[in-house]
């Protein structure tokens, strides 16, 4: 096993590529919910070519890996004039990537409320954007919430593939710290754990905001 | 595109759709045996079979295979690249599975277990007649959709330097200068298979007539 | 198609009105008047249309041709001599909220409590204080019984008190017109006489009211004015009395036959 000294002296770089993770992971899920939000609204609210445009372009991000998402981006990129340095490149991948996968879950959502709830609202008066702002949202939102965790999980697992790239975040780190020390698989599994920690700690958080939503009486689709 | 390169990245997409195969069929073996062993009332099953699960769904599949390719070595087993990422695709896809299929296990009617009980069925009898086909016939569109996730996933032994679909494009991409064209390509090709895929899954779904119990 | 002029003093007027799904017409020229301060019942087999007509009274359907008007005032659409003329919409909000809709399925909001529900509208459309508009809110809710609910979110409240609700948050722009959709249909029996008391109350109270139901009993004991829809048109329309004297309209006799036991077909 890895010497304490060892780890003590790789600390700081570690808990640096730490921050380089999870700043990626929090930008790219905040920004991917946002966006998720804008294009189940577009497809909603917008002329058809719109949504058809977006679900064209939904079915390519989600039907193919996300590394070669990345490849594209990230090496195609500069022949189309989009040449970004590895960092803003990996969140811009995993911002679109994040975004197609909220999209549809929101739209799932929307599909969810009974037609009735709208309904009901309109009879008392309510506009279209009262409603979607006090009846629609807050339903889909308590109805979302365990899927949206999930993908946010999935989202954190695969910021490890921006090292592929060479995003200093933690799995690159680690990788180069394993092969300087010829002690990979050490290094390796003590990365492993630290994820499988980390996910299920999400995991807890999310079942419990589950549970505080349950009285809502709203069922997961 | 060139047409020897657009053959080249089809050839690769062979080897791809080969491994994804191997992986989701061996993963379904070892899923279905982790999904029985988390059922199992001793907790000397339960419990390995739960943190299984619980790792290999906790953990990034590049973190995954990048240890097993460095571990297998380490340990004294020498397997070339493309056996070791096969391994590794098993091992996280039998995660899912599992999960699923311990699902698909509760879902099988308590009735249907007991009249085949009554019948005097012995309960391992029970569990490949009764139960096994049931809870797969209820999880098969969670399958389609792993297979498919799986397909995907497997762009990432390229990483350990297994030479499929991904890996090819990379190779072509440094090699021609062209990676828009050719990281396009590869993503319609992943998303090809994908359609065959959903397409398999339906005409299964529809092959097996009888519905849900 | 008749169109002759609303009757003065009804709450609402229905002028050859048409609904069609695609080649489907499900109402064929309906007229009808609601008297104000009465109870309307609409009964009939399903797929007579009486939901779809209550339906476009609230404008929840549009209807493809005819006139709705409430208090004299067009609702969707009005006839003009360009054509049939679709009204801004908040001219349709401002009609509207003068309509309370009761719906058989309760369509509570699920994450806003009982109080929440009730208080809604009068926050968001009338755009009063929290403090006012809760006030409001529970005197509402304690003329449906439920002042001690408040705070239930609805899943926590039984299928009735959901309904007695919902007819609160209803009655919370104080309306004045009431539609019931079917209001007992989705309960468990037992829970019916409850919903029933606090419509019986409205009436009682003089409360414009249309009612859609299967019951029957209700209709011929509260009911002023009962109309008998089938094929899309009302066949039979007056009081309880006229309409379910004998001897009666066969298409009635097999429609109370059908759809209700011999038992409750008896006390009519």
């Amino acid at each position: 096993m890895l010497d304490p000294s060892f780890i003590v002296a790789q600390l700081p770089a570690v808990l640096g590529a730490a921050a380089v993770t999870a700043w990626i992971w929090a930008a790219s899920a905040i920004l991917g919910v946002a966006g998720g939000v804008g294009i189940a609204l577009a497809r909603r609210f917008g002329p058809r070519p719109v949504d058809l445009a977006l679900k064209f372009s939904i079915e390519m991000v989600r039907g193919s890996p996300f590394l070669v998402q990345l490849f594209l981006l990230y090496y195609g990129g500069p022949y189309v004039g989009l040449s970004l340095d590895p960092v803003p490149a990996g969140l811009l991948a995993l911002t679109v990537y994040g975004a197609a996968y909220y999209s549809e879950i929101i739209r799932g959502g929307f599909a969810a409320v009974p037609p009735g709830h709208v309904e009901a609202a309109a009879c008392l008066g309510f506009t279209h954007a009262q409603t979607l702002l006090r009846v629609e949202i807050p339903e889909v939102a308590a109805v979302v919430l365990p899927a949206l965790v999930n993908m946010t999980i999935l989202l954190l697992k695969e910021t490890a593939v921006l090292s592929v790239i060479t995003v200093p975040e933690l799995t690159m780190a680690i990788s180069a710290i394993g092969s300087e020390s010829y002690r990979f698989v050490e290094a390796l599994f003590l990365l492993a754990l630290f994820y499988w920690g980390l996910v299920e700690g999400c995991g807890v958080l999310g079942r419990f905001a589950e549970a505080r939503l349950a009285r809502f009486g709203v069922a997961a689709p | 595109m060139n047409p020897a390169l657009f053959r080249l990245l089809v050839e690769a997409t062979g080897y791809t759709v080969a491994l994804s195969a191997v992986s989701i069929v061996a993963g379904l073996a070892v899923g279905l045996a982790v999904a029985t062993a988390m059922l199992s009332r001793r907790r000397a099953l339960s419990m390995p079979a739960r943190a299984f699960v619980s790792f290999f769904r906790g953990v990034p599949l590049l973190v995954q295979l990048l240890l097993i390719y460095n571990l297998l070595p380490s340990v004294g087993i020498d397997l070339p690249g493309i056996v070791a990422a096969a391994i590794g695709l098993t091992l996280c896809t039998a995660a899912y599975q599992a999960e699923t299929l311990r699902g698909g296990f509760a879902g099988v009617p308590r009735g249907l277990v007991e009249a085949a009980d009554m019948v005097g069925l012995t309960p391992v009898q029970l569990f490949w007649r009764i139960r096994v086909p049931i809870a797969v016939k209820l999880t098969l569109p969670s399958l389609v959709s792993e297979a498919i996730m799986i397909l995907k996933a497997s762009s990432l032994v390229s990483v350990v330097g297994v030479v499929e679909l991904t890996r090819m494009a990379q190779d072509l991409a440094a090699s021609t200068y062209r990676p828009l064209p050719i990281y396009a390509t590869a993503g319609a090709l992943y998303i090809a298979v994908d359609w065959g895929i959903a397409g398999l899954g339906h005409a299964l779904e529809r092959r097996s007539r009888w519905g849900r119990a | 198609m008749t169109t002759a002029a609303a009757t003065v003093g009804a709450a609402l007027s229905v002028r050859g009105l048409v609904k069609r799904f695609g080649d489907h017409e499900v109402l064929s020229g309906i007229d009808l008047d609601v008297p104000a301060g009465a109870v309307t019942c609409l009964v009939g087999p399903s797929g007579s249309g009486k939901s779809t007509l209550l339906r476009c009274m609230a404008f929840l359907e549009e209807a493809s041709a005819g006139t709705v008007l409430v208090g004299g005032e067009p609702l969707g659409f009005v006839d003009t001599p360009e054509g049939r003329r679709r009204l801004p919409a908040a001219r349709i909000r401002a009609v509207r909220s003068g309509i309370g809709m009761v719906f058989q399925q309760f369509n509570l909001w699920p994450h806003m409590t009982a109080l929440g529900n009730v208080a809604a509208a009068l926050r968001v459309v009338r755009r009063l204080e929290r403090a006012e508009a809760e006030a409001r809110a529970m005197a509402q809710l304690r003329t449906v019984g439920l002042e001690g609910r408040a705070g239930h979110y609805p899943s926590q409240l039984s299928g009735g008190q959901q309904q007695r609700v919902a007819i609160a948050r209803a009655l919370a722009l104080e309306p004045r017109l009431m539609l019931f959709d079917e209001p007992t249909s989705s309960l468990d029996p037992e829970l019916t006489g409850e919903v029933l008391n606090v419509m019986r109350r409205l009436a009682a109270d003089g409360m414009t009211m249309v009612v859609v139901s299967h019951e029957i009993g209700f209709a011929a004991s509260v009911g002023q004015q009962v109309a008998f829809l089938d094929g899309g048109r009302i066949l039979l329309r007056g009081t309880p009395q006229e309409v379910f004297r004998k001897p009666r309209h066969p298409r009635l006799d097999q429609f109370l036959d059908t759809y209700l036991d011999r038992g409750a077909a008896m006390l009519v």
